[in-house]
Order: structure tokens, then sequence, then C-alpha cells
């Protein structure tokens, strides 16, 4: 139980590639804080292949059933952060690297992200919508005086 | 009445032993964290999203914004590591 050679110690990596019949997708090379900054933008931008692959998730939860819909939105997350990167280059960056520094939470870096957000709607035309907000209150994100700020 | 100074000296020793210990402290969070600050309050989901980062970056605060990953990332994930339960 206590040496390294044994099954409970050392995590277990599976090298074999796929079956060359599945067309090979390079995977998302964003790491946690730039996709977090980026998170509403991917949401508005790739919603329906979103969508479509959580209803086939939805129906069978076996990994190899969902293949075709996890390629499109690989492929489409992958083109959304390409093009923040090309248009918003700057903003996304500090956005992202201010969130780093705070553990991840959004409040406390809030004049960046308004910052970034402009710049992606004057390029990119995508808006941050907080899905689920009630009809009437003021999205968080919006709010001029809130109550729980940056310290 | 003059001051009793000699009274303060302890207050000072014990103001400056906490001084220190907690820049200590802090200076091994930060060295241990890459330079930023540590993180707190960590969920599953951070849990996860962090054992990620390392495998793209290599280091364990490390991040970037490349939009495709490198190809040894698709091969290097562990299915689980160890028989612990997490």
């Amino acid at each position: 139980m206590s040496s390294p050679d044994s099954i409970a110690q050392t995590p277990f990596i599976d090298p074999t590639p796929l079956p060359s019949d599945i067309p090979p997708v390079d995977e998302v090379g964003a790491t946690s804080a730039p996709l977090k900054s980026a998170a509403f933008f991917i949401g508005a931008y790739c919603k329906e292949f979103n969508e479509d692959f959580m209803l086939c998730k939805n129906e069978n939860n076996d990994p190899a059933h969902c293949l075709k819909e996890g390629r499109k939105v690989t492929r489409c997350a992958t083109d959304i952060i390409r093009k923040l990167r090309e248009h918003c280059e700057k903003e996304f960056e500090t956005h992202w690297r201010c969130l780093d520094d705070r553990n991840q939470e959004y409040f406390r870096c809030r004049p960046l992200e308004r910052e970034f957000n402009t710049c992606v709607w004057n390029s990119l035309k995508l808006e941050k919508v907080i899905p689920g907000t009630p009809q009437g209150q003021e999205p968080i994100h919006l709010k001029t005086k809130p109550v729980f700020k940056a310290s | 009445m003059p001051i009793p100074f000699e009274a303060l000296i302890p207050f000072g020793f014990v103001t400056a032993m906490f001084g220190v210990t907690g820049t200590l402290l802090h200076a091994v969070k930060t060295y241990k964290n890459d330079g930023k600050n540590p993180r707190y309050g960590l969920t599953q989901w951070d849990r996860q999203m962090m054992e990620r980062d390392k495998r793209l970056t290599g280091s364990f605060r490390g991040q970037t914004s490349n939009p495709v990953a490198p190809p040894e990332f698709a091969y290097n994930s562990s299915l689980y590591q160890s028989l612990q339960p997490r």
C-alpha cells in the first residue's frame, strides 16, 4: 500500500490514441482564468453547439455517443478564444490576470470586466447576459453601487 | 509621571514576533503559488480545473490563453489519481 509501484499510489494515465476513424480535433488550450473571463462570450457565441451537446448527453451519458457534438463544441470554443485574442487582446489579458490573482471571483475585478465587455461589444457584438436573471432586476455585473465590492 | 517604557518592551517583542511569522508565512504561500495570492474556498470544480491547468502548463498556478492545446495534452489525463476517494 505504501510503495510507489502499488496501484493505489500512482495516477493511471492511458496514452493510447483514439481510433483513426474519429477525426482529430485540437483541444482547447486555455486554462481556468482565461476561460472564466471569456465564459459568457463563449456561451453567447457557441449557444447552439453547447445546447446540442447538452441535450445529446442528456439522452445517453456514454462518452462515445456524443463525440460529434463534442467536436463541434471544441472547435467553436477554440474559434471564439482566437477571435477574443485577435480583437481585444489587452483587455482580455488584464481581466484574466486580475481574476487569477483574486481567487477567480468576478466581483473583485468589475472595472476591468467593464472595459473588456465594451471592447467585445464594439468588435464582436457579443454581450454578457446572465441567464436566469429575474425580469426587472438589474444584473449584478451592471450594478453601479453593489453591496459586495472588491476590497 | 514618566511612561514605564520597560513594560512596553514585551509588547514590542510580541508585535515583532507576530509580524515576522506572518510575513514569512505570506512569503512561503506566495512562493508556492508562483507569485500569486493563494486560492481559497476551493470546490471540486475548482480543484478539477486546477488539475487541468497543471496538465496544460506544467506548473501549479500557471495560466495560458492559447486557443489550442499542445499535442501531448490529449493523452496525459489521469483516469484516477489513486484508489482513495476524492
